[in-house]
């Protein structure tokens, strides 16, 4: 009689172990899966910004030379040309910062503030070539500009990818069940890259959804 | 030797293995029920007696307890199951993942770093050599290590790793010998038969795993219970479960780690194997090992995640205390030994060695292929028996490919904003009022700088010859991986806006809108694997005739030498009463169909498959680039990677 009953107590208490393990692993089963999912997102965001990364660095590389260039012709115009040189050098170190954070909100407004000020300093740069039209017809020149707006190009495509990518990582931390982990598993919201002043902005193509 | 298998038979066999696998797998869970069975039947029967002695009366009871037979089997199953499937679920989520976990850091392709470049240019050239398009690459910047690894579930989300000491220490050939190794591991389905072996032993590990968490259930409850001086010694059977538990969780994992280990020792000689046939060149990967025999830091990894991927790696990535039958990796000395046949480990010789002898070339077991030192003669038959197992040959060949493309096309695939242009660029039709109306189409659509980029590269592309263009697609891929869903969106439609711009698709669209979505998709889209279980060719024989009937139609427009080729593929395919269909109805919309149809084969008849689809394009004795390229994406679709045909190859463009 005893044993029948000690044999039902643990069977039921085996059942009850069994239904808590099977749905603890349920669970487990799920986070897991978010967990992996969230991963393939941050690998996107952080892919995303080397992309922007490399188009960058390439712009500061073509810098030097357009104001070498510049030089020869705008001798009166050393402030100009200065200040360019700083921008990029700022915007070169603000670039190396962020991309060992690319996370960090902090980081990524320094960056889009360097960003800024050097496209502005640039922009003054080109407006006064305008009265030396020495410097307009130079082949060098030309093909170092065309250069510059097609890795400007490159630039904004990337950002909008980054940009996109991040967004999705930001949406994917924050709906239901993953909001529930995403701090605790260490996915923090991501801030995106926007470049203030920029006219590719408002040349940058509409994505319609 | 093993080096004598083909693709097909290698992916047959993995099949088979894993259906081996899930035969063994299902007689230890058979084995653990009954011992768990048995486990709590002997606990009641022990306690019985002890009630016995202390004068109670007991009903006898017998040891067959259906019930209780039937809740443990359940309970096993359950518990073996969801701890495999958990451990399976946490690895398949593609070898990013993976890479992720051991802080690896992906390569943008178009890197100007130096080390990086010589990584990724070695990946690139054994892709396009293989006939697939260039994977993700994996940096492991704070591995100064000699190692390397391939993740993936499948070859379609594969990603190869390197440590920063491979990159660093390995020469170019060293370093292609152990890419060529990780390939093997991806072309010959390694990732997901060692990932299924995870999964089981993981299981088996649960249960015990379970036992230990009964046990010290049983330990506190039966703590505090005799506190309360409330039926004593209550908890004695469950710490004896939990204990049993244990015992065969700890004895199950300790032979499922043996099978694991087994199998992946195997599969290592096996990559070493393929490395050398494709390199053709056993010094390269013998002295990779050789370098990590003689490396103080040797192929060890510092990430603490390394022991779970560590099957994975080229090498050991942990220093392991358990001896020789647990390790995944066979000895360096005995890798060395077989890849060069005359090198005999003696203690001081893998210090000495960096750059010294080794054997002559062609040691392996299948020297008298390359005895001649010239490649053996190639056709479209020798190309279809080159399917997931390129040679050296084709390495070279790959690397004069990579090279006959103008830089500005191969810097314009290396990013992403340009691979756009290029595969638009590539769309463009040679006749100018068709280009023209294409060209209004993209100005509409795209954005304006790609527009005018691939305006730019339109120049190029046209005088790009033809057998360079899928090449110059497979390098393109990896950077239209870094697209975002949105622009990615946006760039599947301009394909489709440009390939229907004359209302009808020719064949390299076709090819190239194949190629290109089969290999993005997935990225972007959840996507289905289809189940391979057909291996009758007959079962499917519609679709088969869709596929030769289309092959026969291209490159002629008589009846009569259509019907000529399509007979020898159907009579390759061992169908000869198969009937051909009319051009009408073999067109690309129902090849596509067709296709879809034909990839649930298993690998040995896709391989009848594509020699039969090989044997009707070959049957004028002359092979188009058109054809190579339809040939290809036939292929690709199949998940067969295809080599690019070779330059002796009977071409005729």
């Amino acid at each position: 009689m005893l044993e029948t009953t000690l044999l039902l107590a643990l069977s039921s208490s085996m059942v009850i172990a069994i239904v808590l393990g099977v749905g603890l692993l349920l669970l487990i089963f799920f986070v897991v899966s978010i967990y992996n999912q969230l991963v393939t997102l941050r690998e996107r965001c952080d892919n995303g910004f080397s992309q922007i990364e490399v188009q960058l660095k390439r712009r500061y590389d073509l810098i030097p030379n357009l104001v070498e260039i510049a030089k020869g012709y705008m001798k009166h115009e050393r402030e100009t040309l200065e200040a360019v040189i700083q921008a990029r050098n700022s915007a070169a170190s603000a670039t190396t910062n962020a991309s060992t954070n690319s996370g960090d909100a902090a980081a990524i407004t320094a960056l889009a503030g360097a960003e800024g000020v050097l496209t502005q300093s640039l922009g003054r740069l080109f407006a006064l070539s305008e009265s030396y039209p020495d410097l307009k017809a130079n082949q060098n020149m030309m093909s170092l500009q065309e250069e510059l707006s097609s890795t400007e190009n490159k630039v904004a495509f990337a950002r909008q990818a980054f940009n996109d990518v991040v967004t999705s990582y930001n949406i994917g931390r924050a709906k239901f069940p993953a909001v529930i982990f995403s701090n605790m598993m260490g996915f923090p919201d991501r801030p995106l890259l926007e470049f203030e002043n920029a006219e590719q902005i408002q040349e940058a193509p509409k994505m319609s959804f | 030797m093993s080096a004598t298998m083909d693709f097909f038979e290698h992916q047959d066999r993995a099949r088979k293995r894993t259906g081996r696998l899930i035969l063994l797998f299902a007689t230890a869970v058979a084995g653990i029920m009954f011992s768990t069975y048995l486990l709590v039947m002997a606990i009641f029967v022990f306690g019985r007696q002890k009630m016995a002695e202390g004068g109670e009366a007991v009903e006898v009871i017998s040891w067959f307890q259906p019930e209780l037979l039937g809740i443990v089997a359940l309970a096993t199953m359950a518990i073996v199951g969801l701890g495999s499937m958990f451990k399976v679920a946490q690895l398949s989520g593609g070898g990013h993942i993976i890479a992720e976990s051991l802080s690896g850091r992906q390569l943008i392709p178009d890197t100007t770093d130096r080390v990086e470049r010589k990584v990724l240019n070695v990946v690139e050239e054994m892709a396009i050599a293989s006939g697939t398009p260039v994977p993700p690459v994996y940096f492991l910047d704070n591995e100064p290590g000699i190692n390397a690894f391939a993740a993936g579930f499948a070859p379609e989300d594969a990603v190869i790793g390197i440590t920063r000491g491979c990159a660093e220490q390995l020469t170019r050939d060293q370093l292609q010998g152990v890419v060529a190794h990780e390939f093997s591991h991806i072309l010959n389905g390694d990732m997901r038969l060692n990932i299924r072996l995870i999964g089981i032993v993981h299981g088996i590990l649960v249960m015990g795993l379970i036992g230990y968490y009964v046990m010290q259930m049983a330990f506190y409850s039966g703590a505090s219970r005799s506190h309360s001086s409330n039926s004593k010694g209550n908890g004695m059977p469950l710490i004896a479960l939990g204990l049993g538990l244990m015992v065969i969780g700890f004895i199950g994992t300790l032979f499922g780690n043996l099978i694991k280990a087994m199998v992946s020792r195997q599969r290592e000689f096996l990559a070493d194997a393929s490395a050398v046939q494709f390199t053709r060149n056993p010094d390269g990967i013998g002295g990779a090992l050789k370098k990590i025999g003689g490396f103080d830091k040797g192929s060890a990894l510092d990430n603490p995640n390394a022991p779970v991927a560590s099957h994975m790696f080229f090498s050991m990535g942990i220093k392991s205390g358990l001896n020789a039958m647990f390790s995944t990796h066979p000895p360096l000395d005995d890798r060395i030994s077989r890849i060069q046949r005359n090198w005999k480990f003696e203690k001081g010789d893998i210090k000495a060695q960096s750059t010294g002898p080794g054997s002559a070339a062609g040691a392996m077991g299948f020297a008298g292929r390359s005895a001649s030192g010239a490649p053996p003669p190639l056709s479209i038959e020798t190309a279809v028996a080159s399917i997931g197992q390129p040679t050296e040959a084709h390495a070279t060949h790959a690397q004069e490919l990579i090279a006959a493309i103008p830089n500005s096309l191969v810097d314009a695939a290396r990013e992403p904003y340009g691979a756009r242009a290029v595969v638009y660029a590539l769309l463009l039709d040679e006749d100018d009022s068709i280009c023209n109306k294409q060209l209004e189409r993209l100005a509409a659509y795209a954005d304006k700088g790609v527009f005018s980029e691939t305006r730019r590269l339109q120049v190029a592309i046209k005088s790009l010859p033809d057998m360079l263009r899928l090449p110059l697609i497979d390098l393109a891929i990896p950077a239209l991986r870094a697209l975002s869903h949105s622009q990615y969106v946006a760039f599947r439609k301009n394909v489709n806006v440009l390939v229907e711009a004359d209302r009808k698709i020719n064949l390299f669209e076709w090819v190239l809108q194949k190629i290109v979505l089969r290999h993005l998709e997935p990225q972007f889209t959840a996507v289905r694997q289809p189940r391979t279980a057909v291996n009758q060719l007959s079962v499917v024989g519609d679709a088969v005739s869709v596929l030769l009937s289309a092959l026969s139609y291209v490159g002629t427009r008589d009846v009569a030498t259509a019907g000529k080729a399509f007979a020898i593929g159907a009579g390759q395919a061992g169908l000869n009463d198969l009937k051909q269909r009319p051009l009408k109805e073999a067109r690309l919309r129902a090849l596509d169909e067709a296709l879809d149809e034909l990839a649930k084969l298993t690998p040995s008849a896709k391989r009848t498959l594509i020699a039969a689809a090989a044997a009707t394009v070959a049957a004028d004795r002359k092979i188009t680039t058109g054809e190579a390229e339809l040939l290809r994406a036939v292929a690709d679709t199949l998940a067969c990677p295809m080599p690019p045909l070779l330059p002796d190859d009977a071409l005729v463009t």
